[in-house]
């Protein structure tokens, strides 16, 4: 291959740099208009940051750099899977936390991520037959129910939009922490997002029953039975007579007078 | 004009069908049909038991990622090596001198190359998506059957209305995310973002004198684009501490690389987010754009390579 003439190189170089000069601008602008865009719509999941770096390893980092980061995650969540069988509690802690980093709109891993330490950790460490104090045993407990906790809190700050995370929160504090409050408002959150199932609302009216909240619970089913149109009452997932028959029997016991009954005969 | 156009095309199919008999693009493909197949399997890995609907949320999030991931994957390996091996062929083979002794312009030689390749890619992207809509099919019905079987343990469940709207809710949610019309979104995406790798490996290999240098190269560069974001938002942002030396080389990777991780919003399409059509058209454009200035600069140094 023969050289090309200085002048013919100088006149390549300059026709480059004259195209690649009028894009830069434009580029630059551009990519930062898309970056601003994403932003607002939360999709930007991670910074590739020293310690996940650490933590990833260098295969897997190098995955998350090539555009891999959902599969990365994937197989770090099959780890999670390992670690439960395993029964690794803190070790599954640190993977379901490198999964939520990594993916943080997939609700998938904070939902079940929450599940595996509000529930399967907490459980085995509350019946640990290695720790003879029961004390200890219901501390351990408790600790990985507000882990389990956490990670649904976070879970919901990411994804707002996912009833089920709302309904599982609500189940943590109605089954696990017996906070039918917090309970009945976590499940008011969950019917109320998109696709979440007719049944749930109707729990919070039952949880404020549970907390011994007669009024809150009647003023819940008095609300639902308001919200819902005469078409709605009559669909089969709204169960008509279980909403019915809760508001007399609360009628009842709360002696509400009679023109101010939802059911007054 | 109509002329230059039909000896592009006439280029095109030619690569497209000399493309089509490599081996090694028709292994990478049969590896990616098979993979994206197999990820109904790996979606077997993840964690079992729960409720028919939490467990096919896991499953067929499994099975997207997966899916489009292998299309991503073999998709730009077969872009790499196809493009790689465009000029290296033709000059090792000779044909390009019988070509350009033609009345073919050299422009015109290389665009008809590229439309080969983008014709090569959306052939091998249609065969992969065509394997996922199988797979998600599949994926789909064994959901509905162990929703099916969980209610079926309950005995007459099919008299009771109230399970039976449980039962189709929960059935809903399986037949919702797996036929998401946003995966053709995804698929469109990670097409645009193949053919710019593609065009990479075009500009690279009009001056490279082995594919091998070609392959290597673009493939650094499509590391490099992935963290282009994080460049060009040092480069903006930077403060007196940067030594020129730094300051350099990041404004130079802001201002020649593209930004490729804003294409990895394809996982949060497939982790169930909404992605309004308008940014994907504005991701689109900008990637068509990109590889109009692409193809321009290799037509530049294509024109004055001495071949």
């Amino acid at each position: 291959m023969t050289t090309l003439p200085l002048a013919i190189r100088l006149r390549r170089a300059l026709l480059i740099a004259l195209i690649l000069g009028l894009w830069a601008p434009f580029k630059i602008a551009w990519e930062q208009n898309l970056a601003k865009q994403q932003d607002a719509l939360r999709y930007n999941g991670i910074v590739m940051t020293r310690r996940l770096r650490d933590d990833l390893g260098q295969g897997l980092t190098i995955g998350v750099l090539s555009g891999m980061r959902n599969i990365v995650a994937d197989l770090i969540w099959l780890q999670v899977t390992t670690a439960w069988e395993d029964q690794e509690w803190f070790r599954m802690g640190g993977l379901i936390n490198l999964c939520t980093s990594l993916q943080p709109r997939a609700p998938v891993f904070w939902d079940l991520g929450g599940w595996q330490l509000a529930w399967n950790a907490s459980v085995a460490a509350s019946h640990d037959p290695k720790q003879p104090d029961e004390l200890r045993r219901l501390k351990a407990g408790r600790f990985w129910v507000d882990k389990g906790l956490d990670v649904y809190l976070r879970g919901l700050e990411n994804n707002p939009q996912y009833w089920r995370l709302w309904s599982d929160t609500a189940m943590l504090y109605q089954q696990r922490l017996k906070d039918y409050h917090k309970a009945a408002y976590y499940y008011q959150q969950a019917s109320e997002r998109p696709n979440a199932p007719a049944y749930l609302e109707r729990f919070p009216a039952i949880m404020y029953g549970l907390a011994g909240d007669d009024q809150a619970a009647y003023d819940s089913w008095k609300a639902l039975w308001e919200r819902l149109t005469p078409a709605q009452r009559e669909m089969k997932e709204h169960w008509k007579e279980k909403i019915e028959s809760n508001i007399r029997q609360l009628e009842q016991k709360l002696s509400i007078p009679k023109e101010k009954r939802v059911f007054p005969n | 004009m109509i002329s230059s156009l039909q000896r592009i095309i006439v280029i095109g199919r030619n690569t497209l069908t000399e493309a089509v008999r490599q081996k090694v693009l028709n292994v990478l493909l049969i590896f990616a049909v098979v993979l994206v197949s197999c990820s109904v399997f790996i979606s077997q890995l993840a964690t079992p038991g729960l409720d028919p609907a939490g467990l096919f949320d896991e499953q067929i999030k499994f099975v997207k990622d997966f899916g489009c991931g292998a299309i991503g994957f073999f998709g730009f390996f077969i872009a790499l090596l196809s493009t790689a091996l465009l000029i290296p062929q033709e000059l090792h083979n000779r044909t390009i001198y019988t070509i350009l002794a033609k009345p073919v312009r050299r422009s015109e030689f290389l665009l008809g190359k590229f439309f080969g390749i983008i014709l090569l890619l959306a052939l091998c992207i249609s065969l992969m998506s065509l394997a996922f809509v199988v797979t998600l099919y599949v994926q789909e019905q064994v959901g509905l059957g162990v929703v099916d079987s969980t209610y079926e343990r309950m005995g007459d469940w099919k008299n009771n209305p109230h399970i039976v709207a449980m039962h189709d809710h929960d059935a809903a949610i399986i037949i919702s995310q797996v036929r998401d019309p946003q995966l053709v979104e995804a698929v469109v995406l990670l097409f645009a973002k193949i053919v710019m790798t593609a065009a990479i490996a075009l500009l690279i290999s009009t001056f490279a004198t082995s594919w091998i240098f070609t392959v290597i190269t673009t493939f650094m560069i499509y590391l490099i684009a992935h963290a282009e974001g994080l460049a060009r938002t040092f480069w903006l942002s930077q403060g007196a501490e940067s030594t020129i030396w730094q300051s350099a080389l990041v404004g130079l990777i802001s201002m020649l690389i593209p930004d490729m991780n804003s294409f990895t919003i394809v996982d949060e399409i497939l982790a169930g987010n909404h992605i309004p059509w308008s940014h994907a058209l504005n991701l689109l454009a900008y990637a068509n754009i990109y590889v109009i200035v692409l193809l321009a600069v290799s037509i530049v140094i294509f024109d004055y390579r001495e071949i």
